[in-house]
């Protein structure tokens, strides 16, 4: 049988596509010549497909620090980190969302259930607690990277702080302007007198104002202000940037053995803090009634927040246990 | 790019493949196909293929070679060709000589067992 050689390393490119550009600079070059002769013996075979589907993507887990057999152990309690950013950003950003328009709706009417207003509580606490886990988080790796940034200006360290301080700024600016610009965030004379504080909720409701069903009904969001709109468009993109720059960061940066078990013990704290505030939003969704005028009402955006509470935490809970593994053959420095 | 360090795991690995998972198999027959001689990918896929009438797809069998690489038992050999040979260390032949024989003693008294119970074939 005559056989395309252009088309059968063509295919064969794409196959290894499934693993990794790291596991590709290691073993690319020759795992290519197997798959090109494998696929001139073999041209349609499935399970080579499946297989190699399957060992790609277990070597991208692997790389992105959740587990599995890693190429540099060196580099793996770094990697679990930046993990544990991402998944503990996207939770954070979530329940932020869920938390401010539920605390908004309280400053206008209080939560006419007994399970709703626990819900509320058990949320506000676990938000407090988050936030604080954030900050413990976060200072020691800003104090490295400035450090870093001090001592060998590389490139390396430059790009992904350029991106969180472009990202913080656009956030802060953009959400300093909305959280002070709806009467239902703050300017309201009824707000503040509900026992958590507005202002907190009015900004992180202007942070996360793209998690709105809005998205599905474009003729209600074509009468927002088009400034309103652009915000939507801009603001995940701001978020986006800060939590690539800090997961960036985080995998450059070389951490000492003790702030490794310093931010893994805060992982722990966190996704505690996760857990709960997950325990709270399912209180109040699985308790279902419509409080006073529908503000504490449950929509279907709510029911998939929650889908990606779980997922986020679920994938947080696996990073900080790869920290750990990282930990015991973390060679200190 | 460097090429994966060996771990503190050697010593233990090469009497038993400890964390080698589903991958102990295909490790078994890759250093039982090396114990010949250096071979490349496909070189190693068509061997194990008629020894043991088992077909390594691409993604297992490199699996299995950057495990092995790993732990030391196999080292790659610098070629002209894109085709990268793998031989066998002086450890990875201690350990395949180890594993089989282990292996041995299993078969041997299995075939013991069968043949007292259930008589010759």
């Amino acid at each position: 049988m005559r056989v395309d050689v252009r088309s059968v390393r063509r295919r064969a490119t794409l196959l290894s596509r499934w693993y990794p550009r790291e596991w590709r600079r290691c073993y690319g070059d020759e795992f290519l010549e197997l798959l090109v002769d494998d696929l001139q013996e073999r041209p349609h075979s499935l399970s080579r497909s499946l297989d190699v589907a399957r060992n790609g993507l277990l070597a991208r887990v692997a790389v992105a620090g959740l587990g599995g057999r890693s190429l540099h152990p060196d580099k793996d309690g770094r990697r679990s980190l930046a993990a544990f950013v991402c998944a503990a950003a996207l939770f954070v950003t979530v329940a932020l969302a869920i938390w401010a328009q539920l605390t908004i709706g309280w400053q206008w009417s209080a939560p006419d259930t007994v399970a709703t207003t626990a819900a509320m509580f058990i949320m506000t606490v676990a938000v407090a607690a988050l936030g604080a886990a954030c900050v413990a988080c976060a200072v020691p790796v800003a104090c490295l990277a400035v450090r870093n940034l001090a001592k060998r200006r590389s490139m390396e360290t430059v790009r992904p702080l350029t991106l969180v301080v472009i990202g913080l700024t656009a956030l802060i600016l953009g959400t300093h302007h909305f959280a002070n610009g709806w009467p239902g965030t703050g300017g309201h004379p009824w707000a503040h007198q509900g026992i958590v504080p507005g202002g907190v909720a009015a900004y992180a409701w202007a942070s996360t104002l793209f998690l709105s069903s809005y998205w599905l009904h474009p003729a209600a969001l074509t009468n927002f202000p088009a400034v309103e709109v652009a915000w939507m468009f801009a603001c995940p993109l701001a978020l986006a940037s800060v939590i690539v720059g800090v997961a960036k960061l985080v995998r450059r940066l070389e951490f000492s053995n003790r702030i490794l078990r310093f931010e893994r013990a805060m992982g722990v704290i966190g996704a505690s803090a996760m857990a709960l505030f997950l325990i709270g939003s399912a209180l109040w969704i699985f308790d279902g009634g419509p409080g006073p005028r529908d503000l504490f009402h449950i929509g279907a955006i709510d029911v998939m927040e929650l889908v990606v509470l779980v997922a986020s935490l679920a994938l947080a809970g696996r990073a900080v246990e790869c920290t750990r593994d990282a930990a015991r053959v973390f060679v200190p420095r | 790019m460097a090429r994966p360090k060996r771990t503190e795991e050697t010593s233990k690995a090469t009497t038993s493949f400890s964390g080698f998972g589903r991958y102990a198999g295909p490790a078994t027959l890759i250093l039982a196909s090396l114990a010949e001689g250096p071979k490349h990918g496909y070189a190693l896929t068509k061997d194990i293929e008629r020894f043991a009438d088992v077909r390594l797809a691409p993604g297992t069998l490199y699996e299995a070679l950057s495990r092995l690489e790993g732990q030391g038992l196999i080292e790659s050999i610098e070629s002209a060709d894109r085709r990268r040979p793998y031989r066998l260390t002086a450890v990875g032949a201690e350990a395949l000589r180890t594993h089989l024989a282990a292996q041995r003693k299993v078969a041997d008294l299995g075939l013991r067992r069968l043949a007292g119970t259930w008589g010759a074939p």
